[in-house]
């Protein structure tokens, strides 16, 4: 069974497919990975991808990008508002909501966010289905967190007029978990993930918590300011300053120049990921005169060295605001297509040292890649259908901590169940002890934070009269967590077969 | 890539879930928790105890992301504990423990079996699971048939010495053929279809009437192998819930039953030699089958409809749901009536209420009459006795005369001023009287003589005014009369009325009164200016006695149409047609008759009569007091500018 995953960026769209237990992105008809997210209205056609990228430059006003900004917006919304100032094709009030005024030929017509969506998944459908050879219409698509319920109506409805059948909607950072497959392994541990994602217009900082196998968002800061198109802007002016040097003639008042160099600089930003310099050539830039220059990384570098330390400062800010630090992080997943420039990886790697940095998966196709799977989980089961987007779980509220002792003899806290593990659990675990001692002790202890600075006795529970053996005790101690929060616990231990349990209320 | 089937396990270390818990640990213990941390010591006297409450779970969103989400969900909606999962997997391991000692129980007909007739043997029987039938696990039908091939397989019995029929025809072939039919889903379901052990039979009703849950009880359990569905809903017992009840029969009503008769068919589909035949034998199967499936949900639905007709719920639910609806009835009819005495009462009270302040007020009304009246008496009395006063100090006075003759003219005079003085100026009067000296009397009863005869004087005036306008108006309505054919009376009022209205010099007179006869005329009948012409030439030729007879009955034709309206409304609404008959005398429903009452009433009643209004009003009959003062009103005022006007004339002939 095949089923895909779709990621629908402001900038790019891309999709996956997971084909015989593996996913993987599907490139289109251009021989790309991801297509860009613009469609270039004609009188008789509607163009999606590089070619109306390309064909920008000269049907600006009837060529609509970074759509996701406006989907399912009101006309008020000041995102719609904003939107609407940066569009070159004119966007109008119709009723309420936005509409694109579209020139085609004669007449006017008035396009919605949705349509032009909807030839965007289109787009996407038609690019899975050449790679796979048959018709494919179960999908999981992407969003990001913060997308309100019309924004999502919206794009789930762009995406079944297309023909898909949406299996879910889930989160862009999620998606970037699990195509790590982050927590997949096994269904207990608990650890935290920091999701970090620089797109064309967007940045997003997202950490999450992943305990038991279950994803949980703990923070996100979205900025919608900061982007690849910012470090593109930034370059192209440079180009426009080195044009003016040799030229002198100053293109910035030049919208079409302008946007061949847009092109120009996007071109070698890309290039400049891999390679150290980048060779930027224009035609006929500007009356006719051709400009031809070349950008080292070191120089972009340079350009964009303000707007890198703009995109790395809400990480710092949003662990304060979750009081974890960098060590309690124990991945960053990078995903979006900026996040593929060295220098920024560079910069994130110096604030976690110590941290595992995911990025073997093309930063732009971590996300579809997740959703991928997730449709390949979901696809085939009779009961996927969800009714709520996230779903609330009863979890553990504190640590449940036993106190044993380090070979110096100094108190040493075990976590048996960790806060925030989805209930009903039951973790269990061997512990030590020495075969000397004929009774032993565990003490039961729960705090609420991650220091163990403030714990709080819950219970004792009590091993007596053990025939000394030669060798290391073990006793298996299993924790078993109701819904509601009461902690059963039974020790056991292993040599012997003595056994204690005990049950622990939970405070209502 | 890991593999998306659902988790098996909800413990630390994964694994095969087939393995009980302490076997995987023994491994564990060495490799992952070898920490160098160790429990401590127990304390003298320290006891396994609870010493505070853990805190109660929070909730948190997680994302609907990954596998393990999917298999927390799907315990979930099954609601399921992960311990509760586990224990099943532990269940589902003790069965397989007891697998190695499951209890066969040897056929004893088995070495007598026809392997040809292999259709007609019970298969879990050739295995030894006649116990257990359709409840067999194909764990425990594997196990079975292993122990048979062990004991039965033709090498054994060989090497054990017995004699072995050579070919298929061995006992041994019943065995592969019913492992080869339990082993298979779909065979095995076809053979559980038409277990022969099962009890196709439905109660009857006479059965079901006695002890109901005893009848059907079992029957139900034994339909309930074929639903599809999972969790048969019990028959419940007579304390069942209405909405188990519901439920129990609207389940067996949609029942759903996987039985079906393939093994029953009479031809092999197999055997056939060509695709025509294996069509042929297909039909024929198909046809049979569904007769049979026919059948079977006839008899579920015999079975479900008998035990819904005995059911003694069902009854009793009926029954309630009639003494339920009854009892409504009951309560709406009551508080029906309840409504409607509640209704009588209120309008009683309220009827009660007026009729008391009607008497109230009627009771207000004769005492304040009596007031009035008794007012008036006094008032009188007064007045009589100023009157008197006024007479006999004039007596004392000698009527401020010398000579008899002025005595009795001042006498005259005197009592004309009791007559028209009102009670304040005669208190006055008589004050003046009182006090004052002779002369001084005289010159005051002088004033007020001379007042009253200027107010007769006016008075008179006023009258003789008025008698010259009823006069005027006389002539006027006199101006037509007559009767001739084709003019009615009504015409001719009309005529009149017409010939007022337009009067000479209005352009085309004649034929425009023509044209308002025509329009206005009740007898239909056209007349022309010619006709109109003649007509009132007539009616001014003709002689006094006819007129008078005219007018006698025109007048007389508005006192009927006049008396047969509420003389109140009449005045305050004038009907139109006097208003134009007699435009010269302004107030439009005075007729002579009347007018000349109210002359005839304003001389009887002087000015100085007390209630003179009222009076006058009292000799006009069909006439208010108000009416009255406004037409004296009228007519004074008319007089005066006859007056003003003949002031003019003279002052004009003087120049």
């Amino acid at each position: 069974m095949a089923a895909i995953g779709v990621h629908f960026g402001y900038t790019c769209a891309c999709v996956a497919v997971f084909k015989d237990g593996r996913a993987d992105v599907v490139a289109n008809d251009a021989g790309d990975r991801v297509t860009p997210a613009v469609v270039a209205y004609r009188e008789t056609e509607q163009i999606v991808g590089i070619a109306a990228k390309q064909g920008r430059i000269r049907n600006a006003a009837n060529t609509v990008v970074k759509v996701k900004q406006v989907l399912g917006r009101s006309f008020e919304d000041p995102e719609a508002q904003t939107h609407k100032s940066e569009s070159k094709c004119p966007v109008v009030n119709k009723g309420g909501k936005p509409r694109y005024e579209i020139d085609a030929g004669e007449a006017t017509k008035f396009v919605s966010p949705e349509e032009v969506a909807k030839l965007i998944f289109h787009k996407m459908k038609e690019t899975a289905q050449s790679a796979l050879g048959s018709d494919v219409n179960d999908a999981v698509i992407t969003v990001p967190f913060e997308f309100g319920e019309m924004q999502k109506n919206a794009l789930r409805h762009a995406a079944e007029e297309a023909g898909f059948n949406i299996l879910r909607l889930i989160h862009e950072p999620s998606a970037a978990l699990l195509a790590y497959g982050i927590g997949q392994d096994s269904s207990t541990g608990k650890s935290h993930v920091l999701v970090y994602k620089l797109g064309g217009t967007s940045l997003t900082v997202t950490v999450m918590e992943v305990n038991s196998g279950l994803y949980r968002v703990l923070a996100t800061h979205t900025d919608h300011s900061t982007g690849g198109e910012s470090f593109t802007q930034a370059l192209a002016q440079h180009l426009a300053s080195e044009f003016k040097k040799s030229f002198k003639h100053d293109v910035t008042g030049n919208p079409r120049a302008m946007m061949k160099l847009m092109n120009s600089a996007d071109v070698a930003k890309h290039t400049l990921s891999t390679l150290g310099s980048s060779n930027c050539f224009v035609d006929s830039l500007y009356e006719g005169m051709d400009f031809d220059c070349s950008v080292s990384r070191a120089r972009f570098e340079l350009l964009c060295a303000p707007l890198f330390n703009k995109s790395i400062q809400p990480i710092k800010s949003l662990l304060e605001r979750v009081s974890l630090s960098t060590n309690d992080i124990n991945k960053v997943v990078l995903c979006g297509g900026s996040a593929r420039i060295p220098k920024l990886q560079q910069m994130i790697r110096e604030i976690f040292p110590d941290v595992e940095l995911l990025n073997s998966i093309p930063t732009d196709e971590v996300i579809p890649v997740g959703a991928a799977i997730e449709a390949g989980i979901l696809v085939g089961r009779d009961s996927f259908l969800l009714d709520e987007d996230s779903i609330t779980v009863d979890c553990c509220a504190k640590d449940i901590l036993v106190k044993e002792a380090d070979e110096s003899g100094a108190d040493v806290y075990t976590v048996l169940v960790p806060s925030g593990t989805p209930l009903p659990a039951r973790r269990q675990h061997t512990l030590q002890a020495p075969g000397s001692l004929t009774s032993l002790c565990l003490e039961l202890y729960q705090s609420s934070s991650s220091s163990c600075a403030l714990q709080e006795k819950v219970a004792d529970i009590v091993l007596k009269n053990l025939d000394p053996i030669e060798e290391i005790r073990d006793i298996v101690t299993v924790a078993t967590m109701k819904r509601d929060g009461s902690l059963h616990v039974t020790c056991v231990e292993q040599q012997t077969n003595k056994s204690e349990a005990i049950t622990i209320a939970a405070a209502s | 890539m890991w593999d998306v089937r659902e988790p098996a396990s909800h413990t630390d270390q994964g694994g095969s879930p087939c393995f009980p818990v302490f076997r995987k640990l023994n491994g564990d213990c060495v490799g992952k928790l070898k920490r160098g941390k160790m429990l401590k010591e127990a304390l003298e006297g320290q006891l396994t105890a609870v010493c505070n409450s853990i805190a109660a779970s929070v909730q948190f969103q997680v994302e609907p992301v990954g596998r393990w989400f999917e298999a927390f969900l799907k315990r979930r909606d099954r609601n399921v504990s992960a311990s509760f999962q586990e224990l099943e997997e532990e269940e589902e391991l003790s069965e397989e423990s007891e697998d190695d000692e499951l209890q066969l129980e040897e056929y004893p007909m088995l070495k007598t079996l026809d392997p040809k007739d292999w259709k007609n043997q019970d298969h879990y029987a050739v295995l030894g699971l006649a116990h257990l039938r359709y409840k067999a696990t194909q764990r425990q039908i594997k196990a079975a048939h292993k122990a048979m091939v062990l004991k039965h397989h033709p090498d054994k019995r060989k090497a054990a010495g017995e004699q072995i029929v050579e070919g298929d025809n061995d006992y041994f072939t019943c065995i592969t053929k019913a492992i080869e039919i339990l082993s298979d889903p779909v065979k095995r379901r076809a053979f559980d279809s038409v277990d022969p052990t099962f009890d196709n039979a439905v109660p009857s009703k006479s059965e079901g009437k006695e002890n109901f849950f005893e009848v059907f009880g079992p029957v139900f359990e034994r339909n309930a192998r074929w639903a599809i569905k999972k969790h048969v809903p019990k028959l419940g017992t007579m304390d069942s819930s209405f909405e188990e009840v519901d439920n129990f029969y609207s389940f067996w009503y949609n029942f759903d039953s996987w039985r079906e008769f393939s093994y029953l068919d009479e031809e092999e589909k197999e055997k056939a030699e060509c695709r025509d035949e294996r069509r042929w034998i297909e039909k024929q199967n198909r046809a049979s089958r569904a007769q049979r499936k026919k059948e079977e949900m006839n008899r579920i639905r015999t079975l479900v409809d008998t035990a819904y007709s005995c059911d003694p719920r069902i009854r009793k639910f009926k029954e309630d749901e009639k003494a339920r609806k009854e009892s409504e009835k009951k309560a709406k009819a009551e508080a029906k009536r309840k409504e409607q005495e509640e209704k009588e009462r209120a309008r009683q009270a309220e009827m009660e209420a007026a009729r008391q302040a009607k008497e109230k007020e009627e009771e207000e009304a004769k005492q304040a009459a009596q007031q009035a009246k008794k007012e008036k008496e006094i008032q009188k009395k007064a007045i009589k006795k100023e009157r008197q006063k006024l007479r006999t100090s004039c007596k004392n006075w000698n009527y401020f005369a010398d000579n008899e003759a002025d005595s009795v003219k001042m006498m005259e005079e005197v009592e004309k001023l009791c007559d028209r003085l009102e009670l304040v100026s005669l208190q006055s009067l008589n004050e003046v009287l009182a006090s004052g000296s002779k002369e001084q009397g005289k010159a005051a009863v002088e004033k007020h003589v001379q007042e009253v005869n200027a107010q007769l004087q006016r008075e008179r005036e006023a009258e003789l005014a008025a008698r010259q306008a009823a006069r005027g108006m006389e002539q006027g309505g006199s101006g037509a009369g007559g009767v001739s054919k084709g003019w009615n009376e009504e015409d001719l009022q009309l005529l009149i009325k017409a010939v007022n209205l337009f009067p000479a010099g209005t352009n085309a007179r004649w034929e425009v009164i023509a044209n308002y006869m025509n329009l206005h005329s009740t007898s239909g009948i056209k007349r022309n200016a010619k006709d109109v012409i003649n007509k009132a030439k007539n009616l001014q030729k003709l002689d006094p006695l006819q007129k008078d007879e005219i007018n006698k009955k025109a007048f007389e034709k508005f006192k009927k149409e006049h008396v047969a309206v509420p003389p109140t409304v009449d005045n305050a609404v004038p009907s139109e047609r006097f208003d134009s008959s007699s435009s010269e005398t302004s107030s439009p429903s005075w007729t002579t008759e009347e007018q000349k009452l109210l002359e005839q009433a304003l001389k009887t009643f002087p000015v100085n009569t007390p209630e003179r209004w009222e009076k006058i009003a009292a000799a006009i009959p069909g006439r208010s007091k108000k009416d009255c003062m406004k037409r004296y009103k009228e007519l004074v005022e008319m007089v005066k500018a006859k007056k003003a006007a003949q002031e003019q004339v003279a002052a004009k002939s003087k120049k």
